[in-house]
């Protein structure tokens, strides 16, 4: 199954959030799939502009994760802001201990390290290539 | 070779241990972020994450209010002019009136057709 383009996100990624929150017995038309994956997509740049003019303002280079919430929040989308702001806090406290874990197996044998910070790189997002984003030390960035 | 323990349910997959696994490909956010604008350059490890949980909400919203227009339709089949009718009822979702205009227009279709073949 192949996306329409590969500007949007994907159909199948939609549709199952939208069945979560549907009754069971609800069936949802293609056109209705589709037309949320525009919107999503949609959703995703305008609260991104806002978060890269701030950036901008304030003289930084990358976007992250506090400048989405603070810009949910000046769109109006206020109880997204709140649940994200807890969702981050909580991310970033499983980093520091995936970090500190990382580095307590430094001690162990070489081979054993390198095989887990792989694993563990790559098991931390889906894809996420590691060429423009920062290596996981949220400390080091505030 | 993962070692279990008590973090490898919280390790794995991100933040799937605690918080649920993420709905949406990150490396397709990210995407959509970097296409958003001109002044993005670089964009943070834990953006994609955050936006994530954001469309998820953001998604969950919008069905939920579909959903009732389609309800009051009483109809089982949730279709895209649900999904206009619940953005023009919503001040929030205001920056999607010209995107949901544009494809679920309730006019007549025969109007876009004849554009195809023009």
């Amino acid at each position: 199954m192949v996306d329409e383009e590969e500007r949007l996100l994907q159909i199948a990624n939609v549709g199952r959030i939208m069945k979560q929150i549907l009754p069971a017995r609800a069936k949802v038309s293609k056109e209705a799939k589709q037309t949320m994956q525009e919107c999503a997509t949609e959703f995703i740049s305008f609260v991104t502009g806002e978060a890269s003019d701030k950036c901008r303002k304030e003289n930084r280079k990358t976007v992250n994760g506090d400048d989405i919430c603070w810009a949910l929040g000046a769109l109006g989308f206020d109880d997204y802001a709140d649940a994200i702001v807890r969702y981050l806090h909580k991310y970033r406290e499983l980093e520091r201990d995936k970090a500190t874990l990382n580095k307590a197996s430094c001690s162990r044998t070489s081979r054993d390290k390198d095989e887990e910070e792989e694993h563990s790189s790559e098991e931390k997002s889906d894809h996420q290539p590691h060429q423009q984003t920062q290596a996981p030390t949220p400390s080091a960035r505030t | 070779m993962r070692q279990a323990g008590t973090y490898s349910g919280i390790l794995s997959g991100g933040i799937s241990g605690k918080t649920g696994p993420h709905l949406l490909p990150l490396a397709r956010i990210k995407k959509i972020m970097k296409k958003s604008g001109e002044d993005v350059k670089m964009i943070s490890g834990e953006s994609p994450i955050v936006f994530s949980k954001a469309c998820e909400l953001f998604i969950k919203e919008l069905t939920q209010r579909s959903w009732m227009v389609t309800m009051q339709g009483k109809r089982r089949t949730l279709n895209k002019e649900d999904v206009a009718s619940a953005v023009m009822a919503t001040d929030l979702f205001d920056f999607l009136v010209n995107l949901v205009s544009e494809s679920g227009e309730a006019t007549t279709p025969l109007e876009m057709d004849t554009s195809n073949y023009s």
